[in-house]
């Protein structure tokens, strides 16, 4: 199945903008992640602080619904999802 | 509804061909909280003052040092060590005298946050902390007030109309915040964003155009992109969601 994802804010200068991405029926957001910090370099430092705990910030979306709110890396991922990875930013 | 006077005619009169006469007089009755006046709130300050808004509350706790002076356009070098409430005060009545300013020095948080959005019609997110952001964004919806959020680091903005009861809450599309930190940033992006916030504000008050609703805007300055991520409410959010509360530890990480 195929996957979209979407990077943005400080993600961008560690990765490609955007990335098309094929994966077998079973993949999770965590196929996904494992995925694409062996593809790019320091992105796994960026997102994770430890082998399977992302940091605070990452906030990561499926479709509009952020992973936090539905089974967090464990979710599920569907062909044609979009998947945005973004960090907040919190200055005023 | 109320008529503008000859000297409002003429006054606003470049705008008036955008917003229509009309559209003008909705923004004089319009009442703005401004939370925050440091680069974000200094620039969406200014720019409602410019326009017309006809009540500009801005609350901020602190006073103007020399680092501000790099994107706090309210503020010059004499000021430094003024409160930032009343210093930005006076210099938004210095450009509009006919509006009202009503300064407040405190920190979100000390003010119960029902007196500070009290007679205000939408809420400017210049706030540089997710915990003061989350407690008058939870009172803006409880009232049924649209609050602006915006943030800013480095190149990189953000912008989201929370507009209750149809869009989804701060809680919502930023449920995994950042920590609070010195954020670096360059005043062009303050900039930047605090117009988009009053862009937002204009809208909302005229009618006019679709406001960046149920979506977070995304600006990047270093590769001047933008874009807009699609945000769903949640239902179990114990803000917005319409299955109420559901206790932190319950969600899934």
């Amino acid at each position: 199945m195929k996957v979209h994802v979407k990077a943005f804010a400080t993600f961008r200068e560690v990765m490609d903008n955007e990335v098309d991405m094929d994966f077998p029926k079973s993949a999770t957001v965590r196929t996904l992640l494992a995925e694409l910090t062996g593809r790019f370099g320091g992105l796994g430092e960026l997102m994770f602080t430890a082998p399977d705990t992302l940091r605070d910030f990452v906030n990561i979306l499926k479709n509009g619904r952020n992973i936090y709110f539905l089974a967090g890396m464990d979710t599920p991922l569907d062909d044609g999802d979009v998947i945005a990875l973004f960090p907040p930013v919190a200055g005023g | 509804m109320a008529a503008l006077s000859k000297e409002q005619k003429e006054r606003y009169r470049r705008q008036i061909s955008v917003v229509g006469e009309d559209g003008q007089v909705k923004i004089g009755q319009t009442r703005l909280l401004i939370a925050g006046a440091g680069g974000l709130g200094s620039t969406a300050a200014l720019f409602a003052a410019m326009a017309g808004f006809g009540t500009i509350r801005i609350i901020d706790p602190d006073c103007i040092e020399e680092t501000n002076l790099n994107r706090q356009l309210l503020y010059r070098e004499a000021d430094i060590g003024r409160p930032k409430a009343v210093t930005a005060a006076k210099a938004l009545l210095a450009m509009n005298s006919s509006i009202d300013v009503e300064p407040v020095t405190a920190a979100i948080g000390t003010v119960p946050a029902m007196d500070l959005i009290g007679k205000i019609d939408i809420v400017i997110d210049g706030l540089d902390n997710y915990p003061a952001r989350f407690l008058l964004a939870d009172a803006a919806w409880k009232c049924g007030i649209p609050f602006i959020h915006g943030a800013v680091e480095g190149f990189y903005g953000q912008v989201s109309t929370i507009v209750p009861t149809t869009s989804p809450c701060l809680r919502c599309i930023i449920p995994n915040p950042p920590p609070p930190r010195e954020t670096p940033i360059i005043g062009v992006t303050t900039g930047m964003i605090g117009c988009v916030q009053i862009t937002e504000a204009i809208k909302l008050a005229t009618g006019n155009g679709v406001p960046i609703s149920d979506h977070l805007w995304l600006w990047d300055g270093i590769r001047q992109k933008s874009d807009r991520l699609r945000i769903e409410r949640i239902h179990a959010c114990h803000i917005c969601g319409k299955d109420g509360q559901v206790p932190k530890e319950e969600r899934i990480r």
